[in-house]
């Protein structure tokens, strides 16, 4: 296994790593290890939005919604609060329509619209995006680790960034026509034309931000989409199952970690209980299948600590195997 | 309202009216178009991520009724002899 090291070695291009896949796996807990160790010789910015299974926590820091927080040198925490991004984003358009055309409230359908819209799912998450692409073009970082939240429909964006480009540029199409009949019309009977210059702008910036976020995610000499998995039945399935929905998409996982994993030295000692013997010897199993399924995509086996990996020191030792493995992937089957 | 403007709207009836009004048609179709393609979730038809196409709601504002209208109005015969 070649480990972090060996991954960015690899790909010297690499400025964003991705922990995707479902939750509960230690997604979190890897994102906080991999800033830990690159924030040793360069800046580096953790980002997660996920209120439960959060950075707070595993840092034992309150750093929810609290903007880019520093933790120690050269490595900070962002913990996006995206319900309270989606709340001030829903009312500043409200306010901006109210300001527009001097409402004293809204008509209460077009309200009632702009709430059921901000309760969508699909809001959620690509707020989520939003931020990212937000931190990333911004580019204070030498190094970007994303926690992501389970994916979603959310993260068809990608597929659909092309269509989508290719539908804002028809649309801005749409839009000059508009403009122009409309310009021709206004000069005919001397009316005002409103708001043509915003609505392209606004378009223009929609598109912008789309592609952007596919940038992110499919530039394969900057970014990193890192899959988490532990050696259990439901984990593998559903590891080969992100990968093939990864493929679906264009996109390639750069490299697989397999999280909590007992030491294979249990099995052979004598003092094991017979209790933990049964579920090392189970482990060792599923960690022959994910060597025959996922071979030389893993790239780290990060075993289980005999403590909940939380503050920087238990981390540390999380980030140690991670970086550079000390066992072959053999030694754990 | 001056004489003079006055024989400027009569000028202008008679020259321009026609084009215009046909102008502002074709104009209120792609408008309508437009709507569609980035409001179209108010009327279960979603195109644009809802997070963006907010960004253009307030633009749009002064359409939305009579496009709510004219889209989920009734449709019968009558309209096609009109």
């Amino acid at each position: 296994m070649i480990g972090l090291k060996g991954l960015l070695e690899r790909r010297p291009g690499l400025r964003v790593l991705i922990y995707a896949g479902k939750g509960g796996l230690g997604k979190t807990t890897l994102s906080a290890a991999s800033s830990l160790l690159l924030s040793e010789s360069k800046r580096v910015l953790v980002f997660s939005t996920d209120p439960q299974a959060s950075l707070s926590d595993v840092f034992e820091r309150d750093v929810f919604g609290k903007g880019e927080v520093k933790i120690a040198e050269n490595l900070y925490v962002l913990e996006i609060d995206a319900d309270k991004r989606i709340n001030e984003y829903v009312a500043s358009i409200k306010k901006k329509i109210i300001d527009m055309y001097r409402l004293d409230k809204l008509p209460p359908d077009l309200e009632e619209y702009i709430d059921s819209a901000a309760a969508e799912p699909a809001m959620y998450e690509s707020a989520v995006y939003d931020a990212m692409v937000d931190v990333v073009a911004e580019g204070k970082y030498d190094y970007y680790i994303f926690d992501m939240p389970p994916f979603g429909h959310g993260i068809r964006m990608v597929a659909m960034a092309d269509v989508l480009s290719q539908w804002v540029e028809k649309i801005t199409e749409l839009r000059k026509q508009a403009y122009e009949y409309g310009r021709v019309a206004a000069s005919l009977k001397r009316a005002k034309l409103t708001y043509e210059d915003e609505i392209l702008k606004e378009l223009q910036y929609i598109r912008d931000r789309i592609v952007a976020f596919r940038n992110i995610i499919t530039n394969r000499e900057t970014s990193a989409l890192m899959v988490v998995v532990t050696p259990e039945r439901m984990s593998i399935l559903d590891t080969e199952k992100a990968l093939e929905m990864f493929s679906s998409l264009g996109l390639e996982a750069a490299g697989i970690v397999v999280n909590q994993v007992y030491p294979p030295e249990l099995a052979k000692s004598p003092d094991t209980p017979e209790y933990i013997r049964n579920r090392v010897e189970e482990q060792r199993k599923y960690m022959a299948e994910i060597k025959q399924k996922f071979g030389d995509m893993v790239v780290s086996v990060v075993p289980m600590l005999n403590r909940e990996p939380k503050g920087l020191e238990a981390l540390s030792l999380v980030a140690k195997e991670l970086w550079s493995p000390s066992k072959s992937l053999d030694d754990y089957i | 309202m001056g004489i003079l403007s006055r024989i400027r709207e009569v000028v202008e009836g008679m020259a321009v009216h026609g084009q215009a009004t046909s102008i502002l048609r074709i104009k209120a179709q792609i408008d309508n178009l437009f709507m569609i393609i980035t409001l179209g979730d108010m009327l279960g038809i979603p195109l644009l991520p809802p997070y963006y196409s907010l960004r253009l709601l307030p633009y749009m504002y002064p359409n939305i009724q009579n496009w709510k209208m004219y889209m989920l109005r009734e449709r019968d015969v009558t309209d096609r002899i009109s």
